[in-house]
């Protein structure tokens, strides 16, 4: 009668050893692509030396703030040029007169360039009215965009380039059409060793700093160290050249 | 420890025949003394293996972007409280503590709760954010301090989840907030404090009232015992698990002191279930029922958090509120019984309603096209086990206003739409990124919000249309010597042989040839006549050269039917070729990650901006203007009768043979969205581009309400004027003049008089001028 306990206790030892299996390994839904890199969750953070400083330190005014902000000077600081000059005649819509046979259309160029709205500002700078000749572009790197290259700027200084990146691409969101954002970009891409983006950032900052000579400058100088690091002394040669005439 | 069935030892002398039994009787209960200590050391081992490690597996946790604050920001007050709302922010007279705020007028104060970003700590600050027209107007702190910038905390968003799809968010027993243990300890296992694991007491006292009242009212269970039932053990009710229940929670008792215990079951206590996610843990059953922290709940949150503990599903407050109100306010109760709190707090706390969140908002609605996207991507860099295990926190560039616009443009549209023939079968996807730092913002798989299956935006390769011919005009523009946007080219039939001996002969879509015209009216009326024999010249093998310096490596077989779009695209793979348009020239990876956090909190990865110029802006800008064009004059220009004409757009709009897709893609300056709508078995829609998907892309632009597109002019583009009907060069105060842009070089020689003759030593100059600077 009793000899049935020696089984069931094993029984229940072995069906408790199973309903308490760790929960270590448990399956995945859709495992599809499953990706066995070796690096898996490692640390990307970069703390190497800073390679380059030099040249294009030597560019930016240092302000109050503690930011290195490009200063362009003289009669060059208006800002960006955005809007075609299309002021006189444009306006008038011409007349429906078929340039080729058949139905089409003559330009309806008025409506296409006389479109300044106020809204129009780039998110976080406010834009000075061309017309009322305000402060210059440079002057208004205040508020949030200069704010958060203060912080990548002590980052920067701490050797925390990831952490600059990111503080400069949150200033990129809020002003992405501010070169001057991208320029630092540029720069602590290059401090990261990546050479080819920083040439690039630099590249996609000169579409933004016309009529900003000491910025273009600053840009070219970058763009010079960047392809010196990727050994392109020809092209750096070149680069240099443009950050001497836009002087 | 061992306290086993040996303890009845027999008294009395037995006689003969049992006494042999009871010989058989004492080696047998020796025997399974010996097994019972085994199983008791292996228990023992099972208890602290478990409890002394990793005791839960965290799934990776997706955020939104978190929304940044800052004067001059374009954010409409009604967009910032979808926000609020969607992080639980409590609405209250005067703010009070994190996750507070108060709306008066166009001035919101808030407390932020503050969060750990990649690049460091946001702290949890008293903010004051006024609004002016769909912008921020003003910030500070609500001291008065200047503030220049303030980030919330991110929107969760969901999570990536193993196969038993258990979720939770982990807490630790001194961020609870006040009345949460008391409360927790006085309903379930009021001897908590004073039993070693199991409680007789309460066995007794359970029993008892069981009895009393002919029903199962109350368990004996101690919070141990109900830790050790859902860590360690199965469903499983039987006498033998009750015993090994009850045989681990003393063992527990005895390794670890009552705070970790009570730690441990707060984070492994089921609460709820949403689909197919078990809900463990207050920390995330508070997020869950009420969008908020665990820290900041109130004593009829927490009331009616513990309440539900005794049966989740039927005290499902969002299922059955009166049922979950009855039961909150039955341990209110119970809580003014045991003096856990005063009255007068009780009696508040009962006049409270229940302030669970809707289903469906902002918060708890899940955005499965999104997160398949994110999934994709992560999968790159990490494997299963640390996506679903690790607790890692994904911060991604997803922005649920927009993704909550594109979702209403779509349904709204559809509804609109719902009368046309074989409008039912259709279907359709949505992809919205910023064109200037190529992040995805928004993502629909489906016309159906929130649909989780095949997603379209990612996988459905179709036939583009003439969303191809963008390419097509920029590989001309590339050439300003031969093309410019007012060269003169013939929109006539013709037919060429293909290498297959096959004879390819275009049409338009209206069956019409347009004669003689100016090149970007091709683009911006989408003929197909001029377009094709535009790209026969460029070279078929160019244009699809073109596509992939736009960032899309397609496949295509260099055939003429190319040029019009007869190869596939997917509307992500759209999205990327149309980013390049957007940005100037440049073109970006998509991407919908920023950056992964431990579960620590420690920076692990982080996915940068990077860039490749891969054309001369200014080609780029000729291409823009025709497709400010299409939206102006040509076949988009239907937006206009929604949007304000100051409202610079650039968009194309495509449609497959038969109508099997329509398609289009544009964008603002800081906004683009491709729509693609069709049907799964590709069969024929009664849409075009223009009728269909041009139609959702309006209406979620007129909702996002995104700033005018607006490239800078770069240094080699010279705007001239000239003669509209001769497209000869002409002076600014010729009547009728126009202005376009030429790469310099290529703009006509300026006229000498109103429609007369240029002068070439002008146009020299010009040209020299032009080389000097």
């Amino acid at each position: 009668m009793n000899k049935w306990w020696f089984p069931a206790l094993t029984a229940l030892a072995l069906l408790n050893g199973c309903a308490s299996v760790p929960r270590g390994s448990i399956p995945v839904v859709d495992s599809g692509s499953q990706v066995s890199n070796g690096e898996r969750v490692s640390a990307n953070r970069v703390a190497g030396p800073v390679a380059s400083s030099g040249s294009s330190q030597a560019q930016p005014v240092p302000q109050d703030s503690g930011v290195t902000v490009m200063i362009p000077q003289g009669a060059g600081s208006s800002p960006i040029q955005t809007f075609p000059a299309a002021t006189g005649g444009a306006a008038i819509s011409s007349g429906p007169i078929t340039p080729g046979p058949v139905d089409a259309e003559p330009f309806d160029i008025a409506s296409m360039n006389s479109a300044p709205s106020p809204a129009s500002a780039p998110t976080g700078i406010p834009r000075s009215n061309t017309a009322s000749g305000s402060l210059s572009a440079d002057e208004q790197l205040d508020g949030p965009v200069l704010a958060l290259l203060t912080t990548a700027q002590q980052q920067q200084g701490s050797g925390d380039y990831n952490g600059a990146s990111s503080s400069l691409e949150r200033a990129q969101r809020i002003a992405p059409r501010e070169p001057q954002v991208l320029y630092r970009l540029a720069q602590v891409r290059l401090a990261q060793g990546d050479a080819a983006q920083s040439e690039q950032l630099a590249r996609r900052a000169l579409t933004y700093a016309n009529g900003r000579p000491d910025l273009q400058a600053g840009l070219w100088n970058i763009i010079a160290q960047a392809r010196e690091k990727q050994g392109d002394s020809a092209g750096a040669a070149l680069a240099r050249q443009k950050a001497q005439v836009k002087l | 420890m061992t306290r086993t069935r040996n303890s009845r030892t027999p008294k009395k002398r037995p006689t003969g025949r049992s006494r042999a039994w009871l010989g058989w009787a004492l080696k047998l209960s020796l025997v399974g003394l010996v097994v019972l200590a085994g199983f008791a050391v292996y228990l023992d081992a099972v208890v602290q293996e478990k409890f002394s490690g990793k005791r839960w597996t965290i799934p990776a946790k997706v955020y939104a972007r978190p929304l940044e604050l800052f004067v001059g920001q374009k954010l409409s007050r009604n967009d910032f409280l979808v926000e609020l709302d969607a992080l639980g922010y409590r609405r209250e007279s005067a703010t009070n503590g994190p996750g507070a705020a108060s709306v008066n007028g166009n001035t919101v104060e808030l407390n932020t709760r503050g969060f750990q970003f990649y690049e460091g700590a946001e702290p949890a600050q008293a903010v004051r954010v006024r609004f002016s027209g769909d912008y921020v107007a003003g910030l500070s702190g609500t001291n008065g301090s200047k503030l220049d910038v303030v980030r919330l905390e991110p929107l969760l968003i969901g999570g990536i989840y193993p196969k038993n799809l258990e979720d939770r968010i982990l807490i630790k027993i001194d961020q609870v907030p006040p009345y949460l243990l008391e409360t927790l300890v006085a309903v379930e296992d009021r001897d908590f404090y004073q039993h070693f694991g199991v409680s007789p007491k309460s066995i007794v006292r359970a029993a008892w009232i069981n009895t009393s009242s002919g029903a199962m009212r109350q368990g004996g269970s101690t919070l141990t015992q109900q830790l050790v039932k859902n860590f360690y053990l199965t469903n499983e009710r039987s006498l033998s698990r009750k015993l090994t229940e009850a045989m681990m929670a003393v063992l527990l008792e005895v390794h670890y002191d009552k705070r970790e215990i009570l730690e441990a079951y707060l984070n492994e206590v089921f609460v709820g279930q949403d689909g197919q996610r078990a809900v463990h843990g207050f920390g995330l059953a508070s997020q869950f029922f009420f969008s908020q922290p665990l820290s900041e709940l109130k004593l009829h949150q927490i009331a009616l958090l513990v309440g539900m503990v005794k049966g989740p599903s039927y005290y499902n407050p969002r299922r059955y509120p009166e049922r979950a109100l009855n039961r909150r306010n039955l341990v209110l109760d119970l809580l003014a019984e045991q003096g856990v709190a005063s009255k007068d707090v009780i009696e508040a706390a009962k006049k409270m309603p229940l302030g669970v969140t809707k289903r469906g908002s902002l918060a708890d609605s899940s955005f499965p096209g999104f997160l398949d996207l994110v999934k994709r991507q992560l999968r790159q860099d990490y494997r299963d086990e640390d996506l679903t295990e690790e607790g890692l926190r994904i911060f991604t560039s997803f922005d649920p206003i927009l993704q909550m616009k594109s979702e209403s443009a779509m349904a709204e549209t559809f509804k609109r739409l719902d009368g046309r023939k074989g409008g039912e079968q259709v279907e359709a996807a949505m992809v919205v990124t910023n064109p200037e730092t190529g992040e995805v913002q928004a993502l629909l798989g489906s016309r159906q919000a929130g649909f989780a299956g095949f997603n379209r935006a990612i996988d459905a390769v179709r036939p583009i249309g003439s969303l191809v011919k963008p390419a097509v005009y920029l590989t001309a523009l590339e050439k300003p010597s031969k093309y410019t946007l007012t060269t003169w080219v013939q929109d006539e039939p013709f037919s060429v042989k293909g290498a297959n001996g096959q004879i390819w002969r275009p049409q338009n879509y209206d069956r019409r040839a347009h004669g003689t015209i100016y090149l970007y009216q091709g683009l911006a009326q989408s003929y197909n006549l001029s377009t094709a024999k535009i790209g026969l010249d460029m070279g078929v093998p160019n244009v699809i050269k073109t596509i992939s310096r736009l960032g899309v490596d397609v496949d295509w077989p260099a055939f003429p039917s190319m040029l019009l779009g007869a190869g596939g695209m997917s509307p992500m793979q759209v999205a990327t070729m149309y980013q390049t348009l957007a940005n100037g020239g440049f073109n970006t990876p998509m991407r919908g990650i920023r950056s992964v956090l431990t579960a620590e909190g420690e920076p692990l990865k982080r996915y940068p901006f990077q860039i490749q110029q891969t054309f001369d802006p200014a080609s780029i800008y000729l291409v823009q203007n025709a497709m400010q064009r299409v939206m102006r004059e040509g076949t988009g220009r239907s937006v206009y009768s929604v949007l304000p004409r100051s409202l610079t757009l650039a968009g194309k709009s495509g449609t497959s043979n038969d109508s099997r897709d329509s398609w289009f893609a544009g964008f603002s300056q800081d906004l683009l969205a491709v729509v693609w709508i069709g049907r799964d078995d590709n069969g024929k829609t009664p849409f075009t581009g223009a009728t269909g998907a041009l139609q959702v892309w309006t209406s979620f632009m007129r909702k996002a309400d995104p700033l005018p597109l607006d490239m800078p002019q770069p240094d080699n583009v010279v705007q001239a004027w000239i003669d509209p009907y001769s497209g000869q060069g002409s002076d600014a105060s010729c009547p009728g003049a126009v202005q376009m842009p030429y790469i310099r070089g290529s703009e006509p020689p300026a006229g000498a008089a109103c429609g007369g003759q240029a002068t070439p030593d002008e146009s020299v100059m010009d040209w020299v001028k032009g080389w000097m600077n």
